[in-house]
């Protein structure tokens, strides 16, 4: 995200009516800019280009599950949040999805809209951190190499 | 004799309440199968319903303070208010979908969870087929493109919940066979006295091993959990005992398996 920008949320159903519903709450209720695709397998691009805070996906979806394309949003996107949304009522699929793709919530349907909310701002925020964290790993080891290159310049210079 | 006749009659009574229970069973053990895909195709409409209903109630709220607002300042109606018209106008045409769809799945479930239909009366077949394709597709129409090729047919007289079986038996399993992606597709017409309904996959195919044993009772190549091995030889039973029809099918490895099943148009028998 860039800095001042609003949070970006992709959600991911191939039924449209879901999408629809789930854009038109979010947009009374926040500033969140919302990309809502039917095909997992064109959310996969999309993420391939544009990052993203939360993604908020179906479980029964054809060509690629729920947990297939949350997969592959991990290899692209690591720190952005998933969330699992699904009428798939199977406790076996919600284990397997916390292992396998270090899923951030599981929402069933019917969803409660002001549930999906709050895991939506926590995501937010967890991203966010993870973000910053990395950023600021990042400049430790920049500061790092540079002090191992004053040090080095140092030893030369006394050696 | 007679007492012996007596005792036949019996047990052959016995023997046909028991196959009605076996039947019975059977039917709430193949909706029983298919309740995972039901319950995601209702929860999903469910869900926007509820959601929308709730983004439309917040919507009105601001809507009516907003242009109380604007009347008290004598001025025009906010351009927000009408943005937020737009969108609720939308939600409610996907409440109407939404509402269809479940409508939809009810009024299918409703065919084939009828508890006693053991009467003869006649019965549109390719209506029966749409209700069996919708129901079979809440499961695996993700994977599987549900074709429906329907001819003119008259009414069949038929005990339509027994035959509903039939074609939930032959759609299931023939969706089941297909690994990936493939299409079933359901032809029906009419051949002279008869109406023929065709249940045509492109799955895995039998092989010439299992060909013989696919109408015996507890012959089953799915894995536990997915199929009892009776809805083969219960499905021939409806069609020939109950119908007076004919089942047959065609198969070859790999490339997919067709099931022909014809009844009369007449019922001619009187069992049941």
């Amino acid at each position: 995200m860039t800095p001042n920008a609003q949070p970006a949320v992709l959600i991911v159903d191939d039924e449209d009516m879901v999408i629809t519903s789930i854009r038109a709450f979010l947009q009374l209720e926040t500033e969140y800019r919302i990309t809502g695709l039917t095909s997992p397998a064109e959310a996969v691009k999309f993420l391939e280009t544009n990052p993203v805070e939360v993604i908020v996906s179906d479980y029964l979806m054809p060509k690629l599950t729920g947990l297939q394309f949350l997969a592959k949003a991990k290899e692209l996107q690591p720190e952005a949040a998933r969330v699992l949304l699904t009428g798939h009522a199977d406790k076996q699929s919600a284990i397997q999805a916390i292992n396998d793709v270090g899923l951030f919530q599981y929402i069933e349907k019917p969803w409660d809209n002001q549930q999906l909310l709050l895991v939506i701002q926590s995501a937010i925020e967890r991203t966010s951190l993870l973000r910053t964290l990395r950023s600021k790993i990042g400049e430790l080891d920049e500061a790092h190499s540079n002090l191992k290159d004053v040090q080095s310049r140092l030893l030369r210079a006394f050696l | 004799m007679t007492p012996v006749s007596g005792d036949v009659a019996s047990l052959r009574e016995e023997l046909e309440i028991a196959n009605r229970k076996l039947a019975e069973a059977h039917k709430m053990a193949s909706l029983g199968r298919l309740s995972a895909g039901i319950v995601h195709e209702i929860n999903t409409p469910v869900g926007s319903i509820l959601s929308n209903n709730e983004v439309i109630l917040r919507s009105l709220g601001r809507i009516k303070i907003s242009l109380a607002e604007a009347l008290e300042k004598g001025a025009p109606p906010p351009a927000k208010a009408l943005e937020i018209l737009d969108i609720i106008t939308g939600l409610a045409a996907v409440d109407k979908l939404a509402c269809e769809r479940i409508s939809g799945v009810v009024r299918s479930l409703k065919t084939f969870a009828r508890v006693s239909d053991h009467d003869i009366r006649k019965a549109d077949i390719n209506e029966l087929v749409q209700h069996t394709l919708k129901l079979s597709g809440t499961v695996f129409r993700r994977h599987v493109n549900f074709v429906a090729d329907l001819g003119e047919l008259p009414p069949v007289e038929c005990f339509p919940a027994l035959f509903s079986q039939v074609l939930l038996n032959l759609v299931v399993n023939a969706a089941q066979a297909i690994e990936g992606e493939g299409a079933v597709t359901v032809r029906t017409r009419q051949e002279g006295g008869s109406v023929l309904v065709e249940i045509e996959d492109t799955g895995r195919g039998i092989s010439a091993a299992d060909r013989e044993k696919v109408f015996r009772a507890g012959f089953t190549t799915k894995p536990i959990g997915e199929g009892t091995g009776i809805g083969l030889s219960l499905s021939r039973e409806i069609v020939v005992e109950n119908h007076g029809g004919t089942i047959a099918f065609d198969s070859e490895p790999g490339k997919g398996t067709t099931f022909y099943v014809r009844i009369p148009i007449e019922h001619t028998r009187t069992q049941q």
